[in-house]
């Protein structure tokens, strides 16, 4: 995060007004005499490279926050003694799972074994390329926007089940056929309440969702248009992360560790770094579809009228910006701390339990809540964004 | 030959290979599970081709309906059956085999002439890109509203169809004696989801 | 119709009620967040045990008449009292005592029943050990005597909640002059003499708390 305002800083002066990166780049790199097809090439990779690392720290910040939050709310202390506070204690944990042997059983099938994490991982971190931390702030504004990641986020059953059946374990191959039954299930309501906010906004993407939010700072953020949808949504994530209330496929007490049970090193380390990217994904989403993402509760647009400022100065760019990549990540990491909170909060659920709440309870209501929406949007054009 | 237009023939190339030889794996190996996963990476491929052709939305929603839910059904259904049937062996399998291979090869033939000898606009129409969202929309409810919407009551019907296979036990015994239905088999009452606040 | 209605309506308030159930769970949750940890960072500081703390058994070779007491009122006859009788002396010679503490559990009918006083229990409760048979302590090392918690340099004592001065909860940073609440069976007798001689003066009185302190 760090990196875009150091990036912002650098290249601004040559920018002029806005906050476009890649012109920027592409600009100075000219300047040294490259061809501009060239510059275009070299700058493709280092959005890519930023979200990664992104990706990568907030998972460590998610897994320590996760680990201090628990000791927490269960009155212990938590990791301590590696570096401050235990900060290091999780990238101590990557680098013991790195370490480790890789196992692969003897009577696993290995191709699939070792494909099954990777198709767990990959689409969780290719769905990054549509989360904006700012009006340009992304890795690509594709048409398809919120859609990619729908579509994105299903490719994940198959390296489960992938996964499930390699590891020629009971326990496993349950793991997997729970988690692919629980992600489809809570995929179809996951998607109508996304289809009801996309249907406010005229258009799939993320920046455009996070724009019609931010008139009015807090009071038009999505979430007091979509209660329902909100909750649905929510509930929807938590389930496709496998977070606790429905923890189910690796579930300790009954299957050991699920679809990851014979899995050691940095094969397992893939699935616990996807499951965390995951989470730490949803909450960012949340956040653009129903927090209003990079918007400052009060629009920096008044902001700057006030103090009589013009919104197309450098300094109030690069203020913007920054704001705008504190507040998405200030937001996502509100809703990570919920998410703990709930953890430790709510039982686990059955598994008729899960499927009845999928599709007896969220599916109907994501349904009537996408009729409401549509009815609300003819009725006042104006508040549902006509 | 700009690095664009090279990046693009690439592209193609790979993937083209990756969907024969895909396809050629999904029927031709023996373990089912195998064909299965195969399967998944061919519509992956697809997709790709789709992307290639700026086609974002139709790519999303082959993703979307073809590896996430047909594939993963198959996969599923693969899985919760786990029959391991030994193949008889089939008397003429030779010949059968060199049958449905003229059969095919017949078919290839007849498509690469049709496709030969098709007159091709080329180039051809440019793509609309991010448009196609709206303009897919435009045509499901102008043009094609019927065959969209007699697609949905088909798969209505498939599904009354599956829970009536599903739910044999109500329809053998009740229905055909002619007896009323047990509602209580149908839907059972549900078990409340929160203790009985009257007790203590 | 109505029929219908009232299960929409009772499935909706079942839905309100869970979600406020959920919301008073994550109150209970949040409001444990701020309560200070009772963590006991265990090889840099320990818990006193308590007075009868049941630990590791103290045997005195010396004091042993070797009567299978212990032996009899073990539930599971665990120590091994090895002894010969010397005919000269008609009298049991002790060759060997062990106790495995592998098996032991600490129940303390050996130590209650033993004629000579010569088991009782230690403090010491650090027992693991990489192979089991190392627990087999014989009389050597069922002699040896524990290393206190409160005299280990490296160690860091801390009171148990029961030995805390009164309103405390957390035994970090108490002084350990600090009474606890509560008091020792000692003051109780030593109020009884000062309050004795007050109410009551008859000698008989007297002499009975003189009895007590003796």
């Amino acid at each position: 995060m760090m990196t875009f305002t150091f990036f912002a800083t650098s290249y601004l002066g040559i920018a002029g007004p806005g906050l476009d990166l890649k012109s920027s780049f592409v600009d100075s790199l000219q300047s040294f005499g490259l061809s501009t097809e060239m510059a275009r090439l070299l700058w493709l990779p280092l959005p890519m490279l930023l979200v990664l690392t992104a990706a990568m720290v907030g998972v460590l910040v998610t897994v320590w926050l996760e680990r201090k939050i628990s000791a927490a709310a269960q009155q212990r202390i938590g990791p301590e003694f590696a570096g401050a506070l235990g900060v290091l204690q999780p990238m101590a944990d990557g680098l013991k799972l790195l370490v480790k042997e890789d196992v692969i059983p003897a009577r696993a099938d290995g191709l699939l074994f070792s494909l099954g994490p990777v198709l767990v991982l990959v689409p969780v971190i290719l769905s990054w390329l549509i989360v904006p931390f700012g009006q340009t702030l992304l890795i690509s504004n594709v048409g398809v926007g919120i859609f990619l990641w729908i579509s994105l986020s299903s490719i994940q059953p198959i390296g489960l089940l992938m996964s499930g059946y390699a590891s020629n374990n009971k326990y496993s191959l349950l793991g997997g056929l729970r988690a692919a039954a629980q992600s489809i299930s809570y995929e179809i309501p996951l998607a109508l309440s996304v289809l009801a906010v996309v249907m406010m906004s005229n258009s799939l993407s993320t920046v455009e969702i996070v724009n019609l939010q931010n008139d009015a700072g807090l009071l038009s953020w999505n979430v007091w248009r979509q209660p329902v949808g909100f909750v649905i949504f929510w509930i929807c994530v938590l389930a496709e992360c496998e977070r606790l209330p429905f923890d189910l496929p690796e579930a300790e007490e009954e299957l050991v560790a699920g679809y990851q049970t014979e899995y050691a090193g940095m094969k397992f380390a893939l699935f616990y770094l996807g499951s965390y990217i995951n989470l730490v994904l949803s909450a960012l989403l949340v956040s653009v579809l129903y927090l209003g993402g990079w918007g400052f509760p009060i629009p920096v647009e008044w902001l700057a009228s006030w103090l009589s400022q013009p919104i197309d100065a450098p300094l109030i760019q690069l203020v913007t910006g920054s704001v705008g990549i504190v507040m998405t990540v200030l937001k996502a990491y509100l809703l990570v701390f919920l998410a703990i909170l709930l953890r430790w909060t709510t039982p686990r659920v059955r598994i008729d339990q899960l499927l009845d709440l999928g599709w007896k309870f969220l599916l109907p209501i994501s349904l009537v809540n996408l009729l409401v929406t549509a009815a609300l949007k003819l009725l006042f054009p104006l508040a549902f964004g006509g | 030959m700009t690095i664009a237009t090279s990046t693009e023939l690439i592209c193609f190339l790979v993937l083209s290979t990756v969907i024969v030889l895909g396809s050629l794996g999904v029927v031709l190996l023996e373990n089912i599970v195998y064909s299965a996963f195969m399967l998944g990476g061919v519509f992956m491929a697809v997709a790709g081709l789709y992307l290639l052709l700026n086609a974002s939305f139709v790519a999303a929603a082959q993703v979307l309906v073809y590896v996430g839910a047909v594939n993963v059904l198959i996969i599923f259904a693969i899985m919760l059956v786990n029959k391991r049937e030994e193949l008889k062996p089939i008397k003429g399998l030779r010949l059968r085999r060199i049958v449905s291979g003229a059969v095919c090869i017949g078919l290839l033939v007849l498509l690469v002439r049709v496709a030969i000898i098709t007159p091709w606009p080329l180039p051809g129409p440019i793509a609309i890109g991010e448009e196609a969202t709206a303009r897919i929309g435009e045509h499901l409810f102008t043009d094609y509203l019927l065959p969209f919407e007699l697609a949905s009551v088909l798969l209505l019907m498939a599904m009354i169809g599956a829970i009536v296979l599903a739910r044999r036990d109500v329809y053998d015994s009740e229905l055909l004696a002619g007896d009323d239905m047990k509602e209580g088999l149908i839907e059972q009452t549900p078990t409340p989801l929160l203790v009985d606040k009257s007790s203590p | 119709m109505s029929a219908f209605l009232k299960q929409v309506l009772g499935y909706t308030s079942d839905a309100i009620d869970a979600g406020k159930y959920l919301l008073k769970g994550l109150s209970v949750t949040f409001d444990h967040m701020r309560r200070r940890p009772i963590t006991v960072q265990y090889p840099y500081e320990k818990l006193i045990p308590s007075e009868r703390y049941r630990g590791r058994i103290h045997y005195e070779f010396d004091k042993c008449i070797a009567c299978e007491v212990c032996v009899r009122v073990c539930p599971i006859n665990l120590p091994v009292v090895d002894w010969v009788m010397n005919k000269e002396t008609k009298k049991k010679e002790l060759r060997n005592y062990s106790i495995d503490f592998g098996v032991c559990i600490f129940c303390g009918n050996c130590v209650e029943y033993c004629p000579t006083n010569c088991l009782s229990m230690t403090e010491e409760y650090e027992l693991s050990a990489f192979d089991r048979h190392s627990l087999n302590f014989d009389n050597v090392a069922l002699g040896r005597l524990p290393t206190s918690v409160t005299t280990d340099p490296a160690v860091q004592p801390l009171r148990e909640l029961a030995y805390l001065p009164v309103g405390k909860i957390d035994p970090h940073g108490v002084a350990s002059d600090q009474p606890r609440a509560g008091h020792l069976p000692s003051d109780l007798l030593n109020g009884l003499q000062k309050e004795a001689p007050l109410e009551k003066k008859s000698d008989v009185e007297l002499s009975d708390g003189e009895n007590l302190k003796g």
